[in-house]
């Protein structure tokens, strides 16, 4: 570029990163290296090195269950959700529906309200409606969350889709079974693609409304690691968390693969 | 209508009435119960009944605050920077932006729980320089909040400054410097006022993301340093006060709507 990058401006640049990758990275660190503690307790750095707290998690009744039951629910609530914010998002693409701006807004909206208020809402309805918050109640509020990923992905892929294939198929007679099989969902498979891991990743994170739909058999990972962290702490969770991160790493290099990672960051 | 668009809205606006905005509803419905069976702002004037209740507030919104601050003057510099650099420099900042969004905002907490608190990170490495006393520890305290709310809210920010920037005409920025501005000059007078959108919309997102943010609070504060999310919380599961519990719901949901509705509105006029 004209005039060149001072020399100051480097070196801050280059300090700037560091302390960023240093600032959000760490605290990721310190759980991984926590984990391969041999220590009863949780310290920093551990003193020791062991695999013992990884046995201890898949012996363990709870961690197990629990780990069952988010990947239960994560794939449930992916399932619903891409099916729901698919659909929502070929109608307002595709269609010149009416309105269509303030039903985006809507299909958006649980981004704004606090999930707080999702999760009181819900266990009050479920509480008068059936006895009780259980794992469908808990389904309705991950799909309810991560509804606007699906819809906004889905939505910005086939907003730059050429439109004029659906057209061709239409006006040469192709019944909706095929126009959809052979030319929407093709086109829209990168939007279901990230929707469906953005749904996946947050349905298998979230612990707020999960632990206002808390009851008996209803216990997800996240929700366990948090209420092991309010009391008492052991490397076990730093165990789960690792996998649970690692989890997360490999799910992100698969979008990577398969759409590649800036694309969705943008 | 045509029927496909029909059939297609029929099943997400269904779920989302019954399963998104009837529940919502109900929590505000409850929370203006007057107490005499009637509407009223009972409920709302109990906030206003003590000293303790007004506090929880007023913290909520100054953590939101703080961290919306923190992360403003982290994010808008590293967004220029991700925008600035190519290759393996920038696909390298994605990934510590993005990781960390990826992972369950209970695992960060945790993470800064380790680093925070007594004999951890932070205090070994700052006691031997003989920085802080003995026994240092950043938990239970509203920096130790603000530290480990920034880093879990620095990527809203970043990504959305940063998607702020990415439209600006990069031959805006070479024209100033061909015509004599030096970077700082051109940094304050041409990227700065045109990356402004993206700047206010991260800090609304930001703040209220903070304001309504619960588990980090929670973790790092604990009970001594309630903020609204926990207050909300401890009444529904504890002392089961659900119309108050309500009401401080709808205060949140008023905070994260009072900043986002503007934006939304300027949006809207910006794009007509």
């Amino acid at each position: 570029m004209v005039g060149g990058t001072p020399p100051v401006a480097r070196v801050l640049a280059a300090a700037l990163c560091v302390v960023v990758a240093l600032f959000m990275l760490v605290p990721l660190a310190v759980v991984v290296a926590s984990s391969f503690s041999a220590s009863e307790f949780l310290v920093f750095p551990p003193r020791g090195w062991s695999l013992r707290w990884y046995a201890e998690i898949f012996s363990s009744r709870a961690y197990v269950d629990a780990a069952w039951f988010s990947l239960r629910l994560a794939t449930v609530v992916t399932l619903l959700s891409v099916a729901l914010g698919a659909a929502a998002a070929i109608a307002i693409t595709r269609h010149a529906v009416p309105g269509s701006e303030a039903l985006t807004g809507f299909f958006l909206s649980p981004l704004v309200v606090p999930t707080i208020l999702l999760g009181v809402g819900l266990l009050m309805a479920s509480s008068r409606l059936a006895g009780g918050p259980g794992f469908w109640t808990l389904v309705a509020g991950h799909v309810v969350v991560t509804l606007p990923y699906v819809v906004r992905t889905v939505a910005a892929v086939l907003a730059r889709a050429d439109r004029s294939v659906e057209e061709a198929a239409r006006t040469m007679g192709a019944p909706w079974w095929r126009r959809y099989w052979h030319v929407v969902l093709p086109q829209a498979r990168p939007g279901i693609a990230a929707g469906a891991f953005f749904a996946f990743n947050v349905s298998f994170d979230e612990a707020v409304v999960a632990l206002f739909l808390r009851a008996p058999g209803t216990e997800t990972l996240p929700l366990l690691i948090y209420s092991k962290l309010e009391f008492s702490p052991d490397p076990s969770v730093a165990a789960a968390a690792t996998l649970m991160i690692l989890m997360t790493a490999l799910l992100m290099v698969a979008l990577d693969r398969a759409i590649g990672l800036e694309k969705v960051a943008a | 209508m045509k029927r496909e668009p029909l059939l297609l809205l029929l099943g997400p606006v269904a779920f989302l009435a019954a399963l998104f905005v009837l529940p919502v509803a109900q929590v505000l419905v409850l929370a203006f119960d007057g107490g005499d069976g009637g509407p009223g702002l009972a409920q709302f004037a109990r906030l206003f009944a003590d000293a303790y209740h007004p506090l929880v507030a007023w913290r909520t919104i100054r953590l939101a605050l703080l961290t919306t601050l923190a992360t403003a003057a982290l994010g808008i510099p590293l967004a220029y920077v991700m925008h600035r650099s190519g290759g393996w420099v920038r696909a390298a900042l994605t990934v510590v932006i993005v990781l960390p969004l990826m992972t369950s905002v209970v695992i960060r907490t945790f993470g800064w729980l380790v680093i925070l608190g007594r004999g951890g990170l932070l205090a070994r490495m700052l006691e031997p320089l003989d920085l802080v006393g003995r026994n240092f520890s950043l938990m239970h305290t509203e920096a130790g909040i603000v530290i480990a709310m920034t880093q879990v809210l620095l990527p809203f920010m970043a990504l959305t400054v940063l998607a702020a920037i990415s439209r600006v005409d990069r031959s805006l920025e070479e024209a100033a410097r061909t015509m004599g501005a030096g970077l700082w000059q051109t940094l304050r007078l041409v990227v700065l006022p045109l990356a402004r959108p993206g700047i206010v919309s991260g800090s609304l997102l930001v703040f209220a993301l903070a304001a309504s943010s619960f588990v980090t609070p929670m973790l790092v504060g604990g009970v001594r340093l309630p903020v609204l999310a926990g207050a909300v919380y401890q009444q529904v599961t504890g002392t089961l006060d659900w119309p108050f519990a309500a009401a401080q719901a709808t205060l949140l949901l008023v905070l994260a709507l009072l900043v986002i509705l503007p934006y939304a509105r300027l949006g809207r006029a910006r794009g007509a």
